[in-house]
């Protein structure tokens, strides 16, 4: 397909990139493979990654093939400020976890999982919430990222979707089976070098092809006035404010990063995740300018197809060298985030689910290894399967999406306020989804007081978000009073006005409404909760690990 | 003048990479020299 509108490598020049690819990967997890692993090691290294192999894991994790179809995207439709609004707020949100990442860690140092340590405040129901969502939301991601995998192959070359997606099932798997969450490390650290490299190349290459920055400038009367405002209310409203939403959640709430948080040494926590925003905010935001690039040319996308912007720019305008780098760009960023979604389901099904509810924190090490391995060749399965049928399970993501919404105010307050009980953060997860829903779905009208009220809700929603960021940087005071002000502020703006975004303002009212129920529920209660019993529940399962990092 | 705030623009992110590739790149050289002279694994 495509032949005469893309470049077309031969199938046996793709199959030759692909075999390079991952094999290199292959060969390059044989370095550390052994005989017998450790679990604790399988699930976060011993929880001692150094600062360069921490920031490149957790930097390569979170960027992944939709980062740069997504920030190309709102580069093209938005202009000068579109890859902004899609790279800046997701770089933020890695920093913004980073001072609750600390506490997580002092809480439970010994922990692989959130769920870990949610079990051990409020117990099961509280953590296979979080579980449960985490496993929906890996999967998704899974397939999303199997998907791009057969996109890319048949606009590139002869092969088959199905090929494209089963070639990258196997290759991630083959590797990651093993030695799991270290194999998903140190593998990570190579595909980020490659990318990073790739994308200093691609970048200027493109912008040179194209005529250099006259044709860029020429270009500026192509764009609209909100396309060519910096500023650009349209953009805010529509990609960056939304999407600021959803990625703060999804750092909160995804296993993938959590995991690294507990996998790196505690004295780097910092220096990662400062390098991992700044390197994630580069790579996204550059690759979106080859976005911005196609817009002040006027190129118009294949088929309407925004997906095609990049790949489009590529065939267009540079040589056959470039296109081969690009397909590794792409192989290597989906690559990345499938193995730590493999890595993220084992650990959850080995800690969160056997470990803590089956073995009751007696597990035997050999069986949660294997099951850890189980679990990574059945969510592949799963991932081809739906990828290769092309099921449409993004609806799914909506309601994931709102999950972690809806968690990350209880997730918070559970670790910094002895007062929050499994009963508020159960309750408050729910009302926060049962919301989303009325207001994303439209199940009631959305006219006069009703609508009103979600614009409040949701104004809180946001005061929460904005307090939550203040807090976790200066203190609770600060948070609280910031938070407070926002929320008025944002109530005297949204009100009247917020109803005509919906996505907007179904997600800030997951968060307003979970927010408002945990506070409430938690004061009902007058118990309060003693942090120190979390160290000595939560635990390493592996009698043979060597001592962990003071 | 427009036309150099574009170049500058677009071309600061590849830079800003090349940096970030710089310290991480050092940053893992160190990582394992120290776990080498540690005698522990890199992961």
């Amino acid at each position: 397909m495509n032949e005469e509108r893309f470049y077309q490598f031969s199938t046996v020049t793709v199959l030759a990139l692909l075999a390079f690819f991952y094999g290199g990967t292959y060969l390059l997890t044989l370095l550390i493979k052994k005989k017998k692993e450790n679990t604790d090691a399988f699930m976060v290294s011993n929880h001692q990654i150094g600062f360069g192999l921490g920031a490149a894991s957790m930097t390569a994790t979170w960027i992944w093939a939709a980062s740069f179809y997504g920030a190309a995207t709102s580069g093209y439709t938005y202009g000068i400020s579109g890859p902004l609004h899609y790279g800046l707020w997701g770089a933020l949100m890695i920093l913004f976890i980073y001072p609750f990442g600390r506490r997580f860690r002092k809480l439970a140092p010994n922990a692989h999982t959130l769920g870990e340590l949610i079990h051990a405040r409020h117990g099961s129901s509280s953590q296979l919430i979080l579980a449960s969502s985490n496993i929906l939301g890996s999967i998704i991601s899974l397939m999303v990222n199997f998907t791009a995998s057969g996109a890319l192959v048949s606009v590139l070359s002869p092969l088959s979707f199905q090929a494209g997606v089963v070639i990258a099932g196997v290759g991630v798997l083959s590797y990651t089976l093993w030695s799991g969450f270290r194999a998903s490390v140190l593998t990570d650290f190579a595909q980020l070098m490659a990318m990073m490299a790739v994308a200093i190349l691609i970048i200027p290459a493109v912008m040179f092809a194209l005529g250099g920055p006259e044709t860029l400038s020429d270009g500026m009367s192509l764009l609209t006035p909100e396309q060519a405002n910096l500023f650009s209310m349209d953009a805010i409203l529509n990609q960056g404010a939304p999407f600021f939403v959803a990625v703060l959640a999804y750092a909160i709430g995804n296993q993938t990063i959590s995991q690294r948080l507990f996998a790196v040494r505690e004295d780097h926590i910092k220096p990662t995740f400062i390098t991992a925003t700044i390197g994630y905010g580069a790579i996204v935001i550059g690759l979106g300018m080859i976005g911005l690039m196609a817009l002040m040319t006027g190129m118009e996308p294949i088929d309407g197809d925004m997906n095609n912007l990049i790949p489009q720019m590529v065939s267009m305008y540079l040589s056959p060298v470039f296109i081969g780098l690009f397909f590794i760009l792409v192989i290597g960023s989906l690559s990345s985030t499938a193995d730590s979604d493999l890595s993220a389901m084992s650990a959850i099904l080995m800690a969160d689910v056997y470990g803590k509810n089956i073995a009751k924190n007696k597990p035997d090490p050999t069986k949660m290894l294997f099951i850890g391995r189980l679990t990574m060749i059945v969510a592949t399965l799963i991932g081809v399967v739906l990828a290769s049928f092309s099921m449409d399970i993004l609806i799914m993501l909506v309601f994931v999406g709102a999950l972690w919404g809806a968690i990350v105010f209880p997730v918070i307050a559970s670790c910094f306020w002895d007062r929050v009980t499994n009963k508020a953060f159960t309750s408050a997860v729910i009302a926060g989804l049962v919301m989303f829903c009325v207001a994303r779905f439209e199940l009631v009208p959305m006219i006069g007081v009703t609508a009103g009220l979600f614009e409040l809700l949701a104004a809180v929603g946001g005061g929460v978000v904005l307090g939550l960021m203040a807090f976790g940087f200066c203190g609770r005071r600060i948070g609280l009073v910031f938070g407070t002000l926002c929320a008025i502020v944002l109530a005297y703006f949204c009100v009247g006005f917020l109803r005509d975004y919906t996505v907007l303002l179904a997600s800030l009212m997951a968060y307003g409404v979970s927010t408002i129920f945990c506070i409430a529920v938690s004061l009902m209660s007058s118990s309060k909760f003693d942090f120190s019993q979390i160290d000595q529940k939560v635990i390493n399962y592996d009698p043979t690990k060597p001592a962990t990092q003071g | 003048m427009q036309t150099f705030i574009l170049a500058l623009y677009v071309l600061i992110w590849p830079l800003i990479s090349l940096v970030i590739f710089a310290v991480i790149g050092i940053a893992t050289v160190k990582d394992i020299r120290i776990a080498r002279r540690d005698k522990r694994e890199l992961v």
